[in-house]
């Protein structure tokens, strides 16, 4: 017989504090799609993600009736679209995108990555088409988001990729100026790209996984701020530690909650389950934001010293607790704060407490990095560059993955509001204190040789 | 025993069997009395008394009054009048109801449906007819309820059932019906299939849950 009080609990987080999953992600390796002819490999490759997703989203709505729980994003991530167009041009990205853009849509998935360029250590043609062709495909495809790896622990910083990255991030946002630059919300520039993210944008299929794969991302930051609050509000005097185990034993609760609806999809698709990725995903909602976390936690402002250390403290809670509830655990794994993304994070932003320096640290002890950011219209491509290379050195050195997805508005101006509507959220256009002076440094190229922590064989 | 805080409680059938299921003299035994320490006890060693080995039990406590149901097999004959006597004579005059009957059923016991165990839980205001109309809208469905708890707090209340579904019955209608019904009388229902609460409050791995289900 199960507890009442169990029962109670668990109704109560499922209802009342946003508990859900926030994505089942199918990946689907492309490799064998690749024929003679681009428009040939673009219908191979949406034809399998046809067949092999078809049952994705009907599934996935049968498992969430039956536990009760929401699942709020079905999702597709290919292996990195750079393999399937070696020796191809511009067009043949396009025509491409185009075909995973509208197999997407018919298998009536909300998004579809993969249409990754990993350019860590060198370009291949096909890395280099992919790149080129991103303001194109993201400014004609609804669905399709993309990813730019540059940076490894073990491969260093490829700096000419953060150039060519950063340019086209800009060349995107142009051309997407009648949305506000929202094509540069579709895409990420990763250091450390995990291969089992499930996450958007920058999910991908990496090349060590199976042929198809279910991969799921929890949520839950609604019920880790409700627990906190409990806490106080039965103990107000409770220490750091104390709040460190609520939120460790809750997240157990978020992650297990992650994996029985995985596991279940996986079974009915008849394909294997990947991994739990444990990562606390905020939405603009109130009362499902990872910055009010903070502010239960006693942070007032957001920004404020010691805003690090709680991060810092609610990210390897959320770990201890999610590697305990599973042992299929990866992707991203951590806590995000991307700025448009969570209403009180934004209104940080808004009110000035949270600088882009402050979010710079904070992506030290956390997951993911600078994650849906508004820039002003005129920051320069090396501004951004150097904003790609200061998070792909955190990342590097501290052999974790860090990202970089800003957009620069087109005409925006430092305090102008943004809203881009749904999950994407809304915010304020923000400014690095010293956005140039950089230049000579960036525009030198080459690598940042692999830190030392890189050499451990 | 400890009488429950809160609420109300009864559990409709007990499935807890482990004894001598073989024996020639079986008895099913039945008590109702206001709760107090040692009521268990005093039923108990009356039963033991007779021979008696206790071979299933379920008890509660709802709003201060005990009951329990238990099966006993006995290892020489022995009436139910006799054994109804010897309870009765462990409790003062009037303080315990006590009925006793011949085990019929014979063999394994079997569920009364075969399907998948599922909670209900409503929740709103209380008001007279809630268990009448719910418990007549499942039984119409095929829908065995296994247990169910009531929680009263300020004229709130949660029900919680646990029920078995028949394996035809469609999760998605039954749960839009539900609402329907559970709107009606001014209540929010919740079904879910039972994995989602051991997933969440149980320490085994997921993998083992699913397998459980698999072969349920």
């Amino acid at each position: 017989m199960v507890d009442r009080k169990d029962v109670l609990s668990t109704v109560r987080m499922l209802r009342e504090e946003n508990l859900d999953v926030r994505t089942v992600t199918l990946g689907i390796h492309l490799g064998d799609c690749v024929r003679n002819d681009p428009a040939d490999t673009a219908e191979a490759a949406a034809s399998k993600i046809r067949m092999k997703a078809c049952h994705l989203v009907r599934i996935c709505d049968e498992i969430a009736a039956r536990y009760g729980v929401a699942v709020v994003n079905k999702r597709i991530a290919i292996s990195p679209a750079c393999n399937l167009l070696e020796g191809r041009d511009v067009s043949a990205a396009l025509t491409l995108a185009s075909a995973l853009d509208k197999a997407a849509s018919d298998v009536s998935v909300d998004l579809i990555g993969g249409f990754s360029a990993l350019a860590h250590k060198g370009m291949t043609p096909g890395t280099r088409t992919v790149i080129e062709s991103l303001p194109d495909v993201l400014s004609t495809t609804q669905r399709l988001c993309a990813s730019i790896n540059v940076a490894t622990t073990h491969a260093g910083v490829h700096v000419d990729a953060v150039l060519l990255a950063a340019r086209q991030i800009v060349r995107t946002a142009l051309a997407t100026r009648s949305r506000r630059g929202f094509g540069a919300a579709k895409l990420t520039v990763f250091a450390n790209m995990p291969e089992d993210n499930p996450f958007m944008a920058g999910a991908v299929l990496g090349p060590g996984e199976p042929e198809c794969v279910v991969n799921v991302g929890v949520s839950g930051p609604g019920v880790i701020k409700r627990a906190v609050e409990r806490l106080l509000l039965a103990r107000p005097k409770s220490s750091l530690d104390e709040i460190a185990d609520e939120i460790k034993h809750t997240a157990y609760r978020v992650t297990r909650t992650g994996e029985l609806v995985g596991r279940e999809v996986a079974k009915r698709l008849g394909v294997p389950f990947g991994v739990v990725d444990l990562s606390l995903a905020p939405t603009p909602r109130v009362g499902d934001s990872v910055g009010e976390i903070y502010h239960a936690m006693g942070i007032e402002k957001l920004g404020a010293p010691g805003t690090t250390a709680a991060v810092a403290l609610l990210n390897d809670a959320v770990k201890k607790g999610g590697s305990f509830a599973s042992s299929s655990v990866g992707g991203l794994s951590g806590a995000f704060i991307p700025l448009m993304e969570d209403h009180a994070l934004s209104r940080a932003a808004a009110d000035g407490t949270l600088s882009l320096e402050k979010l710079e640290a904070m992506t030290a002890v956390c997951s993911v990095g600078l994650d849906m950011i508004l820039l002003p219209g005129d920051t320069s491509p090396e501004a951004i560059a150097g904003l790609i290379l200061d998070e792909a050195s955190i990342g590097v050195v501290n052999r974790k993955t860090t990202s970089v997805r800003v957009i620069p508005v087109p005409d925006g101006k430092p305090g102008e509001r943004v809203d881009f509507g749904g999950l994407f959220g809304a915010g304020t256009i923000c400014q690095p204190v010293c956005p140039d002076g950089a230049e000579t440094f960036v525009n030198r190229g080459g690598h940042i040789p692999a830190p030392i922590q890189g050499l451990t064989n | 025993m400890q009488s429950a805080e809160h609420g109300i409680s009864m559990r409709l059938v007990s499935s807890t069997i482990t004894g001598n299921r073989d024996s020639p003299v079986r008895h099913v035994i039945s008590v109702l009395i206001s709760d107090r320490v040692g009521v268990l006890r005093d039923i108990t060693s009356a039963v033991t008394a007779l021979g008696g080995n206790i071979d299933g039990i379920s008890q509660t406590v709802v709003q201060g009054y005990f009951t329990v149901i238990l099966t006993a097999s006995f290892s020489r004959p022995c009436d139910a009048e006799t054994i109804r006597s010897a309870i009765l004579k462990n409790f003062a005059p009037d303080e315990a109801s006590v009925v006793v009957r011949p085990y019929e059923r014979a063999g394994e016991a079997e569920p009364t449906v075969r399907g998948e165990r599922y909670i209900l839980t409503l929740n709103g205001n209380d008001r007279p007819g809630i268990l009448k109309t719910v418990t007549s809208f499942l039984a119409e469905k095929g829908v065995n309820i296994e247990d169910w708890f009531v929680e009263f707090h300020a004229g709130h209340v949660v029900h919680v059932g646990e029920i078995t579904l028949p394996a035809q019955l469609d999760i998605r209608q039954l749960q839009t019906e539900l609402k329907r019904t559970a709107s009606a009388l001014g209540l929010e229902s919740v079904l879910q299939h039972e994995n989602i609460f051991r997933a969440t409050n149980d320490i085994g791995p997921i993998r083992a849950l699913l397998e459980g289900s698999a072969n349920g």
